[in-house]
C-alpha cells in the first residue's frame, strides 16, 4: 500500500478531532491551550500533505507562517492565563465569569 | 518501508495526542505533546518538508514547550486534581459534536478511497522544494511583504509579553 | 533531500531510545538493592532539605523564556535568508535590515521598561 494524501487528511482529521475534544471538554485552561496547538499541528500537517502532493510550496511557506503565529499566540496567551493565576489563584476556566452577569 | 513508518508513527502520534487530552497532571500532557510534536516531524520529513521538520523541533518540541512547562511549573498547583471537578452538561455535549465531527470528516474522506482527492505521487522534485533553499528562496522573492509583518507580529507578542508579564515596579 | 536520507536520524532514535530502555531495565535487575530510610533520602550524602520541589517559581523566568522564544523565531527566519544570501543580493540585504530594526524596536522597548533587569 502506497501511502497517499487520503491517509494524511485522515489522519489530520483525527487528531484535529482529538484536539477539539481537548478543548471543549477539559477545564484546566494549559491544557485547553495545549488542545490549541494540537489543532494548529494538524491543519499544518494538511497544508504540507496538500503542498507535497500537489507540487506547490506556497503551502509550506504558510505552515512557516504560521509556527511564527503560533509561537507568538502562545506567549501572549500563557502571560494571560499568568495575570489570569494571580488574580484567580486557579487555572479552571470554570471560575471566569465574572462577565456572566 | 515508507508504509510501515508511517503506521507506526501515526499510531504513536494518535496515542500521544489522546494522551494529551485526557491526563490530569499538565506536565504529563506537556511531554506527551512533545512526543506528538516529534510525530509531526517525522510526517513532514516523511513529506520532504526537511526544513519545516526541523523548525517543528526547534520552535514546537523546544521553545514552546519550554514555555508550557515554565509555566506550569511557575503556576504549580499542589494537588492538579482537584482542579477537575465534574463534567458538565455542556462538557459532555461538546465531547458528542466533536466526536460526531469528525466521524463527519472520515465518513466524507472515506466514503470511496480517494474520492474528491487527488491520488499521485509526486517524483524528486516534491522532495526539493522543502528544503531551506527553495523555501528561502520564495519567502524572499514572493513573500518578502508577509515576511517583514510577521515581524511586526513578533514585535507585539515581545511588547504584549513584557507588559502582560512584567511586574510593576513598586 | 529524500526521506531515505533520514535513515541514519531514525537510527539514532532507535539507538538513544534502546539504549535508555535497557539501561533502565538492565539497573532494575542487575544492580544490588538496598532499602533504608537514609538511602531514600533524596540526597543520601548531601544536605538536608527544606520544603518540597512545588515552590512556586518568579514570573521573571517567564519573561526570559518568553523573549527567548521571540528572538529564537527571528533566527529562524534568518536561515532560509543566509543559505540563499548570493542570490538575493541587496533585495535581501534590505529586507532582512528592515526585519531586524522591527525587532530590535523591541528590544529596545523590553531594555527601557527594564525586563532584561533581574530585580
Amino acid at each position: 500500500m502506497v501511502i497517499g494524501l487520503n491517509h494524511y487528511l485522515i489522519l489530520a482529521a483525527l487528531l484535529f478531532t482529538i484536539g477539539v475534544v481537548g478543548v471543549l471538554t477539559r477545564r484546566n485552561v494549559l491544557i485547553i491551550m495545549m488542545s490549541v496547538e494540537l489543532m494548529l499541528n494538524s491543519a499544518n500537517l494538511t497544508l504540507i500533505a496538500f503542498s507535497h502532493y500537489l507540487l506547490n510550496a506556497v503551502g509550506q511557506v504558510f505552515v512557516f507562517f504560521s509556527m511564527t503565529v503560533a509561537a507568538a499566540e502562545v506567549g501572549i496567551g500563557l502571560a494571560i492565563i499568568v495575570t489570569i493565576f494571580r488574580n484567580t489563584e486557579s487555572l479552571d476556566i470554570a471560575k471566569l465569569n465574572l462577565l456572566k452577569n | 518501508m515508507q508504509t510501515i513508518i508511517f503506521a507506526l508513527l501515526a499510531l504513536v502520534s494518535l496515542f500521544s495526542a489522546i494522551m494529551v487530552v485526557t491526563r490530569k497532571n499538565p506536565v504529563f500532557s506537556i511531554l506527551y505533546l512533545v512526543l506528538t510534536f516529534f510525530c509531526f516531524a517525522g510526517f513532514y520529513v516523511m513529506l520532504g518538508a526537511t526544513f519545516l521538520a526541523a523548525i517543528q523541533i526547534l520552535v514546537y518540541a523546544g521553545a514552546i514547550m519550554v514555555l508550557f512547562l515554565f509555566v506550569v511549573m511557575m503556576l504549580n498547583l499542589r494537588e492538579p486534581e482537584e482542579l477537575e471537578g465534574k463534567n458538565t452538561l455542556w462538557q459532555t455535549m461538546g465531547a458528542v459534536v466533536a466526536i460526531g465531527f469528525g466521524l463527519l470528516v472520515l465518513a466524507f474522506l472515506g466514503r470511496s478511497p480517494g474520492a474528491g482527492v487527488p491520488n499521485f505521487q509526486p517524483g524528486e522534485e516534491a522532495y526539493v522544494m522543502g528544503g531551506a533553499k527553495a523555501l528561502g528562496k520564495l519567502l524572499f522573492t514572493e513573500f518578502v511583504f508577509p515576511f517583514e509583518i510577521a515581524g511586526v507580529l513578533l514585535l507585539a507578542a515581545v511588547i504584549g509579553a513584557v507588559a502582560l508579564a512584567k511586574r510593576k515596579r513598586v | 533531500m529524500m526521506p531515505q536520507d533520514f535513515v541514519p536520524v531514525l537510527l539514532t532514535f532507535a539507538v538513544v531510545g534502546g539504549f535508555a530502555g535497557i539501561a533502565l531495565v538492565a539497573t532494575h535487575f542487575l544492580g544490588p538493592k538496598a532499602y533504608s530510610p537514609i538511602k531514600q533520602d533524596t540526597y543520601e550524602c548531601g544536605v538536608d532539605y527544606i520544603g518540597d520541589s512545588r515552590s512556586r517559581f518568579s514570573v521573571k523566568f517567564y519573561l526570559v523564556a518568553v523573549l527567548f522564544v521571540m528572538f529564537d523565531l527571528e533566527v529562524v527566519f534568518m536561515y532560509p535568508w543566509a543559505v540563499n544570501f548570493r542570490t538575493l543580493g541587496t533585495f535581501g540585504l534590505a529586507t532582512m535590515g528592515i526585519f531586524l530594526v522591527i525587532l530590535t524596536v523591541g528590544l529596545l522597548y523590553e531594555w527601557k521598561k527594564g525586563a532584561l533587569e533581574w530585580d
